[in-house]
């Protein structure tokens, strides 16, 4: 089974700031780390390869420190990386991203799932992998949160909505969005991050994924961010409620009784 | 040598590089120098596991990749409950593999990125959740007589709480204990000491760093107290004659050539 991965590099932090030209996340200087939701899917992934046999390949769009991200999959036990970097992908909104990709995962080859996280936790929109499934004209699961049976061709899988949970099967290939329920990611051996340190990356542009440059960057995405401000700061103080157990619990009741509508 | 003699000793931590360590060949480089001296010191390498909740290598892969030698009495490995059933089971595999006698079983810091033991993974139904005493039953029944298993002691718990775990502790197979970081002398050991009978190692934290020491002991001490951690180690040696010290964050360049001089006056 082939399976490709797309991980996402984001920032560790809440505390980031917003470039007021841009409207894009300042990631310069800030901590990074592999979007949380992508470990499990590379995980998942994982897991396929070792029920099946086949490849791994860890796939990202970014700049060209996200090689980062894909040496921290490649340490997990991914078999190869692939980086998406070119200044012509800037700007690219979920539509544009989710194309690029795609074309990539088209380059790649062959491949049977695509497994991502159900969303980044940075711009929390998780329309990129429905969005890869879409450009790919691929059945696709989202929110999986139990991978129940895998065959060659099919997979079951269990996943959540509003409403409850549906058990869906999946003709391969097909593009899954994966929940933190689904497994338990593994932490990378020193094995895997030794050898993952020297691992070449390649770097894959715009024209060699053969991407139409009028559907990338900024002039092909159709979404555009107008302005983006920061939520208001919540007023947190700590009530401290001295006497007895019973009048501090009388005292809690009022006090939240008085907060929300019970 | 007998378990009472092999603990009255040096215990000398040895932190393994973290997981996101940029200069991580040195560090490694670093870790096998540390272990190697410990070792050859005949001090007992005590290697922790995810300290404070940062994801750092295991011991035992350190020990393999590293090809460092073990002398079974010599290496402890910290062992919490912060691992999937796979990864503990690889872990007491190698230790078992390499003759590893002692570990230290601890319910341990956990972190977002950390996954924790389930108790269903040990096969124990109606438990919330999984501690050192699910862990030291676990190693006893699955790896019967290959281990010596210590615990944990905290004198700055209230009291009798800690008192019942350490008993629920020894009940499940601990035989010996390591204390949180002891400044001079403490009643709450003294206590333990009395109260159960199991060799016991206090802990010398032997960094500046108060402001950790502060979150170790679970009380505020200022960072303009005066602290000489070396004084400190030798009034332990002086008021517990009978236990070992573990060594916590020691400075390899200008504490570790002074164990020497000191284990020979106390016969360490």
């Amino acid at each position: 089974m082939k399976i490709v991965v797309c991980v996402k590099q984001v920032p560790g932090t809440t505390d980031v700031s917003i470039d007021p030209e841009t409207k894009r996340l300042v990631r310069e200087g800030v901590e990074i780390m592999m979007n949380p939701f992508d470990t499990y899917a590379l995980e998942e992934g994982l897991l396929l390869k070792e029920k099946h046999g086949g490849e791994v390949i860890a796939l990202s769009m970014g700049p060209k420190r996200a090689e980062l991200t894909l040496r921290e999959a490649l340490a997990c036990g991914a078999d190869r990386a692939i980086l998406l970097n070119d200044r012509a992908l800037g700007g690219s909104d979920t539509f544009a991203t989710s194309y690029a990709l795609s074309k990539a995962v088209k380059k790649i080859g062959e491949v049977n799932l695509v497994l991502c996280g159900k969303q980044a936790i940075d711009g929390d929109t998780a329309q990129v992998g429905p969005g890869i499934a879409a450009h790919l004209k691929w059945p696709q699961a989202t929110y999986v949160s139990r991978l129940i049976d895998s065959k060659e061709s099919i997979l079951t899988v269990e996943r959540m909505h509003e409403a409850g949970n549906d058990v869906c099967e999946v003709e391969l290939p097909a593009v899954l969005t994966v929940l933190k329920d689904i497994n338990i990611p593994r932490i990378p051996t020193l094995k895997g991050r030794l050898a993952s340190r020297t691992a070449e990356i390649p770097v894959w542009d715009a024209s060699f994924i053969g991407a139409d440059p009028a559907k990338i960057g900024l002039d092909g995405s159709p979404t555009r961010v107008v302005t983006t401000r920061k939520p208001d700061a919540r007023d947190k103080h700590t009530v401290v409620l001295d006497g007895s157990a019973s009048k501090s619990a009388g005292e809690l009741v009022k006090i939240l009784k008085s907060r929300i509508k019970l | 040598m007998n378990i009472e003699n092999s603990i009255k000793r040096f215990h000398v931590e040895v932190l393994p590089p973290k997981q996101n360590a940029e200069n991580l060949e040195e560090r490694l480089e670093k870790f096998a120098d540390r272990y190697t001296r410990v070792v050859e010191e005949d001090y007992c390498a005590c290697i922790t596991d995810n300290a404070m909740g940062h994801l750092s290598f295991q011991g035992t892969e350190l020990i393999e990749e590293l090809e460092l030698p073990v002398k079974p009495e010599n290496v402890m490995i910290h062992l919490n409950t912060f691992h999937t059933k796979k990864d503990l089971d690889n872990i007491l595999n190698s230790c078992a593999e390499r003759g590893i006698k002692y570990i230290l079983a601890v319910t341990g810091d956990g972190s977002p990125r950390l996954p924790k033991l389930r108790p269903l993974d040990l096969g124990i139904n109606g438990l919330e959740s999984v501690t050192s005493v699910e862990l030291l039953n676990y190693i006893k029944n699955e790896y019967p007589g290959y281990f010596t298993l210590g615990v944990a002691f905290n004198p700055y718990e209230p009291e009798q709480h800690e008192f019942n775990k350490m008993r629920r502790k020894i009940n499940a197979g601990a035989e010996f204990a390591i204390t949180q970081p002891v400044v001079e002398q403490n009643e709450a050991v003294e206590k333990m000491l009395k109260e159960f009978d199991i060799p016991v190692v206090v802990e010398a934290w032997m960094s500046r760093k108060l402001h950790l020491l502060s979150e170790c002991v679970g009380y505020e001490i200022p960072e303009n107290t005066e602290y000489d951690p070396v004084a400190n180690l030798e009034k332990l040696m002086k008021n517990y004659p009978d236990c070992g010290v573990y060594l916590a964050l020691l400075n390899y360049k200008r504490q570790f050539p002074l164990l020497k001089e000191m284990r020979s006056y106390a016969g360490r």
